[in-house]
């Protein structure tokens, strides 16, 4: 290890040649390179952590940029896990970089999990949160929990035991026991993110990270910190025991969760792509649905596009009309997807329900041009 | 009674910051009652409350001057 790279902070006082070792020996997994696991990620490889793991199976596009500051224009397309482990390894070549460019699920994540000590969660959906907050709790791993939403954050650190009165760790099922409804809680990619937001959270996360390597500070263990970009306040709530809700104890437990992993089956719609909307909107008895808001671009044809923003929808479903295939959009197909289980609920076989699949940014070259 | 409320999130567009005051209001559940009769929004929400910076996992005493936080879950990335 070269002392000189950490100088600035072995030289520290509280900090030391012992602090920077324990760093080198930690392992810590940052699960999603996406607004909050790109500045983790870059500030856990410059502190010189000796092994950091990557998952993310996503790529790398345009809208990206503006909050995932390790990737650059020319990476568009490209892995995520790939690019950012390239550009750590540049960064850092004294630490170990594992890049898994793979979607964690039940199957996996047990495994992959086990080879960390760390774990920072820095997804961008409900499903993959308590994936990863179960799969912690079962394998007692410490968890480094950031998320955003419009101009808030939230940071945590659950399964860890407090500092200094050694309490058990909660965990995020003793703040919310179950996930939200699918489309209640909007997300980045529908309501919008500035991109500095997930940097603020996802450089807090690291710091939390290093904090409970080397044992500095207090960590916000059964804490919960909100933060407002707008105002700049804090607000720290101290998480107790919940009841009410199930962890899984056993490995067996946890392959019985349902996680609504994507790799499940959708149940009765169907996710299609642009090729079989062309298809669908030459029937008579189709009806192409746009379920964005009124203000949402690009505008689409009022004379092809049913417009139902979501916020109206339940009231569409009280109504009655002939079309026997309907077809959902939104903007990335999340929002879709919430109407289209919505409507099978609703209708069961008696019409045929599809989402485009990625929404509108997906085939954006195909609306634009009709 | 006076009680401070804050709330988070998307709760922030139907309950704005206030302080307000309640009569016969004297626990969280009684309260959570009060605040989704008057925001009928919550209701189809996940929240979860905290009582002067405490999670409130059971019915809990309220006394006068509390703060109490309405917090959603956020998920985003």
């Amino acid at each position: 290890m070269s002392a000189e790279r950490y100088n600035r902070q072995i030289i520290l006082k509280g900090f030391g040649e012992e602090a920077q070792q324990k760093l080198l020996r930690a392992k810590v997994l940052v699960i999603g390179a996406g607004g909050l696991g790109c500045p983790a990620l870059q500030y856990l490889a410059a502190a010189g952590i000796g092994h950091i793991g990557i998952v993310d199976d996503d790529t790398i596009s345009l809208s990206n940029l503006h909050r995932q500051i390790l990737f650059t224009t020319a990476d568009i397309g490209k892995l995520k896990a790939e690019v950012a482990g390239k550009r750590l390894q540049e960064m850092n070549p004294q630490i170990g970089i594992i890049r898994h460019p793979i979607r964690l699920q039940k199957n996996n994540i047990l495994d992959i999990l086990s080879r960390y000590d760390y774990i920072l969660d820095g997804t961008d959906n409900f499903e993959s949160r308590y994936l990863v907050n179960d799969a912690c709790s079962l394998l007692n791993k410490p968890l480094i929990f950031a998320a955003v939403s419009s101009f808030e954050g939230q940071l945590a650190v659950f399964n860890a035991p407090d500092h200094s009165t050694l309490a058990p760790g909660t965990n995020y099922r003793d703040l919310f026991p179950e996930a939200p409804d699918k489309g209640e809680i909007p997300n980045c990619a529908e309501n919008g993110v500035i991109g500095v937001l997930p940097g603020i959270l996802g450089t807090m996360a690291a710091a939390e990270t290093i904090k409970l390597i080397t044992k500095i500070g207090q960590p916000l263990t059964n804490k919960i910190l909100n933060y407002n970009l707008l105002t700049q306040e804090q607000y720290i709530i101290n998480i107790s025991h919940g009841n009410g809700y199930t962890l899984p104890k056993t490995v067996d437990d946890f392959l019985n969760m349902d996680y609504q992993d994507t790799s499940e089956a959708p149940q009765g719609y169907i996710e299609i792509d642009a090729s079989e909307l062309v298809k669908l909107q030459q029937l008579e008895s189709t009806i192409l649905i746009d379920v964005r808001e009124r203000h949402e671009v690009p505008v689409l044809d009022k004379q092809i596009y049913t417009q139902v923003p979501m916020s109206e929808f339940a009231a569409f479903l009280n109504k009655d009309f002939y079309q026997k295939q309907v077809v959902l959009i939104c903007q990335h197909g999340i929002r879709s997807v919430a109407a289209a289980e919505a409507m099978q609920e609703k209708y069961g076989d008696a019409k045929k329900i599809y989402s485009l699949k990625g929404g509108i940014v997906k085939w954006r070259d195909y609306f634009l041009k009709s | 009674m006076e009680i401070e409320i804050i709330s988070f999130g998307q709760i922030t567009e139907f309950i704005n910051n206030q302080k307000i005051e309640v009569d016969g209001i004297t626990d969280t559940d009684a309260f959570k009652q009060y605040l989704e009769d008057r925001f009928p929004a919550l209701k189809g929400l996940k929240y979860k409350l905290a009582l002067n910076k405490n999670i409130v996992q059971q019915n809990t005493e309220i006394t006068n001057q509390a703060t109490i936080a309405i917090m959603p879950p956020f998920s985003g990335g």
